[in-house]
């Protein structure tokens, strides 16, 4: 008698082919029904919501001006910006048409040899534009490789001194007496108790606030040839300087973190003063609503009687893919975004952030009063000292430094915590000097 | 004579249902194991631009002070995780393995839950919980010990690893706890009658009874945390805010990896790293395995 159940005839079984009928339909059905994806004609990829709302609302502006161009404005986390874009240069994959990165993520992408930079040369542009004389100059720096310039600058970033007006006032503190970190801190040292209220925020775990004052004074962690200065004296005496503010039983500054908990502390008057790049002065406005009308902003302490006033934190390049099919067209978005007066009025007031078109200051929108900042003209205070603003220099070693920096700051406010003044000089040079080896090594490293 | 039908499936079956497994474990596992041996022998920019250097990218490595700091971060994780997590993992088994112990499976499950949440999730909680001034550690500590509220348990670097350490106590005592409990029904309650027999107390049937019988399980939990251990990623990374922590105090032999593979793009470093990496931990493990004797043959 022949057997005619399901097994004889198929011995592997029921399940294995149902799995097998599954696969099978699923993929016939995803072939016949691929997810549709809108062609839009350029694409780009910012990494910050603060830029892409202003720039989703000017895309409609462009696309008129440019009939049948699709423009999509897609907001990345900054991590994938930075990690999928450097995975799809390197594997010729996908890449979006006009980027916006980080400024210490950007010298990461001009490593290898210039003709594997996944960026166009953005300078015979720019100096036929004419935009070149019309940009703040140092803002290039960050950006530019081997003679060429890979990204567009997004911003200045001013350094001011944001300050709680109020609690300056009941103390009797007038600002405008204050020229110099060495009058900074002695009122600091007046209005600070250690452990309840601190006269300023400073780290003593990252290099961010380290580097404004090594910038203040013409320091960074490289010059304009691509030579590590991170160890150099300037650096030295801004480290020597530094530290004491973070560390010791004289000490002005502290630091909690970011977000809420640094929000809570300008509340509760934890913190009587913060730096504040243009950036921040939006976060200050966004976060703590409650401290309305009773901020204010002072240009940085000088380092020297007539010194400069200013330093810089952050910024953002916008750089045109190589893979981009029509730069044409890119470098008019680029164009639209970055130089039109009239958008960066609006982008601007959304974000408190100085374009470093020059030309740009002249709309009334940046002289506009802030109630937030005790009725202060924030653009203007910020465009003057645009010109000020000193310049950071490009490698791709940039990150590393900084975290080997972040490291020496750490160790040395350690030292100084336990030890004081006691050998400090020698320890941070030593420190100092360590670190600049390590980094050198790994330049010696690089072949490209 | 069966169909021809009948019996090519019969035959080939097997081998077409095991395919998307091999497909997979060649494209993902066993190519990019053999790529990375090659790549640990060049310096690279990605993988189009890559210049052979030999043995290069291991002599620069044992002379990196950053990997000195890496290991020696990592190996204090580690040594945390066996000399702490699994003597508190067992301590905790031996307290829920009576079936007198009221509300025990509830205890059980409670001390087992954490481990279901992943590390993100969890580096994240306790970034919140280490936070200087409003954090809930500081506060509590500060009300018990008077300890200052702003001490800054991830910003100072002598604190960065014991907070990274007491956040994986929390996250893996529990889930350790799972492996001692089975272990300790299947030892033989026979010994201990035996053992009570010959005037044992308790400490001298634990040290005599239960941890004999236990020592197989205790070495493949000492293996899984030291490999684990040593893979050490995510936690220090999320909770650092993506960097390695004040004075590198929270860098880990895979993050430096991570940092130089896919930040720098050197990713013939990392491939060497990667490599010392595996052999370090198959050396470590085999020590475990010696010292606590799993070889040796029952006489």
């Amino acid at each position: 008698m022949t057997d005619r159940s399901f097994e004889a005839i198929v011995p592997v079984g029921k399940a294995p082919v149902l799995i097998l009928l599954i696969t099978v339909a699923s993929g016939l059905f995803l072939l016949f029904n691929p997810v549709s994806s809108e062609k839009a004609t350029l694409r780009f990829w910012t990494f910050a919501r603060n830029h892409a709302i202003p720039y989703q609302k000017a895309t409609p502006s462009f696309e008129a001006k440019h009939p049948g161009t699709n423009l999509d404005v897609q907001l990345v986390h900054g991590e994938a910006v930075t990690s999928r874009l450097r995975a799809a240069f390197w594997a010729d994959l996908d890449v979006p048409d006009l980027v916006e990165v980080e400024i210490s993520r950007a010298g990461s992408f001009f490593r290898g040899p210039p003709e594997e930079v996944g960026f166009i040369d953005l300078l015979p542009l720019l100096r036929a534009s004419g935009y070149y004389d019309r940009i703040v100059k140092t803002r290039f720096a960050p950006y530019a490789d081997r003679g060429k310039i890979y990204g567009l600058p997004h911003d200045v970033h001013p350094v001011m001194l944001a300050y709680r007006r109020d609690l300056f006032e009941a103390a009797g503190v007038d600002v405008t007496q204050i020229e110099t970190w060495e009058d900074f801190i002695r009122v600091g040292r007046e209005l600070t108790r250690v452990g309840e209220r601190y006269m300023i925020e400073l780290s003593d775990n990252h290099s961010g606030h380290y580097e404004m004052f090594l910038f203040q004074r013409d320091g960074g962690y490289f010059d304009a040839e691509g030579r590590l200065t991170m160890d150099n004296e300037v650096a030295l005496e801004t480290l020597l300087f530094f530290i004491p503010l973070i560390a010791g039983p004289d000490r002005i500054a502290s630091d909690l973190g970011s977000g809420r908990v640094f929000t809570q502390a300008i509340e509760q008057g934890f913190f009587l003063s913060f730096v504040c790049p243009d950036w921040r002065s939006k976060v200050a406005e966004t976060d703590i609503p409650r401290m309305h009308g009773k901020m204010a902003l002072m240009p940085l302490p000088a380092v020297e009687p007539g010194g400069r006033r200013t330093s810089t934190w952050g910024g953002t390049m916008l750089g045109i893919t190589k893979a981009c099919p029509d730069p044409e067209l890119a470098w008019q978005v680029a164009e639209h975004m970055y130089f039109d007066k009239a958008e960066l009025a609006v982008r601007f007031r959304e974000t408190n952030i100085l374009p470093p078109l020059k030309d740009a200051w002249e709309h009334p929108a940046f002289d506009e009063e802030r109630a937030y900042w005790s009725g202060q003209p924030l653009g203007r205070l910020y465009a003057d000292l645009a010109d000020e603003v000193p310049p950071q220099y490009a490698s791709p070693l940039v990150e590393t430094v900084k975290s080997k920096m972040a490291g020496v700051v750490s160790a040395c406010a350690v030292y100084y915590r336990d030890n004081g003044e006691e050998g400090f000089a020698d320890f941070a040079a030593k420190r100092l000097g360590d670190a600049a080896d390590e980094v050198r090594r790994y330049m010696r490293r690089n072949p490209y | 004579m069966r169909p021809l039908f009948f019996r090519l499936q019969h035959r080939w079956a097997p081998y077409l249902f095991i395919s998307p497994f091999v497909v997979l474990f060649l494209t993902f596992m066993l190519y990019p194991l053999v790529k990375s041996i090659l790549l640990s022998f060049y310096i690279t920019n990605g993988p189009k631009s890559q210049i052979f250097v030999g043995l290069e990218n291991f002599r620069f490595l044992f002379g990196d002070p950053a990997f000195h700091q890496a290991v020696w971060n990592t190996c204090v994780y580690a040594s945390a995780s066996i000399f702490l997590q699994l003597p508190l993992s067992l301590g905790l088994a031996l307290l829920l393995r009576g079936s007198g112990v009221r509300g025990r499976n509830f205890f059980r499950f409670g001390f087992f839950s954490p481990h279901l949440l992943g590390q993100v999730f969890v580096a994240v909680l306790f970034s919140v919980i280490f936070i200087p001034k409003f954090g809930l550690l500081n506060r509590v500590l500060h009300f018990l010990f008077g300890v200052a509220v702003d001490t800054k348990w991830l910003g100072n670097p002598d604190l960065v690893m014991p907070a990274l350490v007491l956040t994986s106590l929390w996250m893996y005592v529990g889930f350790n706890m799972i492996y001692f409990l089975a272990a300790l029904e299947g030892v033989d309650a026979s010994l201990y009658e035996a053992a009570q027999v010959d005037g044992a107390g308790s400490f001298k049937q634990f040290l005599h009874v239960t941890l004999p019988g236990i020592r197989g399980v205790a070495v493949f939990v000492a293996i899984l945390s030291t490999i684990g251990s040593f893979q050490l990623f995510e936690l220090p990374y999320v909770m650092l805010n993506n960097t390695a922590g004040p004075d590198n105090a929270g860098l880990t032999v895979v993050m430096y990896l991570y940092q130089n593979g896919f930040v720098s793009g050197d990713l013939g470093y990392a491939s060497a790293i990667g490599w010392t990496l595996t052999f370090a931990v198959l050396i470590i493990s085999l020590l475990q395995m010696q010292i606590s004797g799993t070889w040796k043959t029952e006489g």
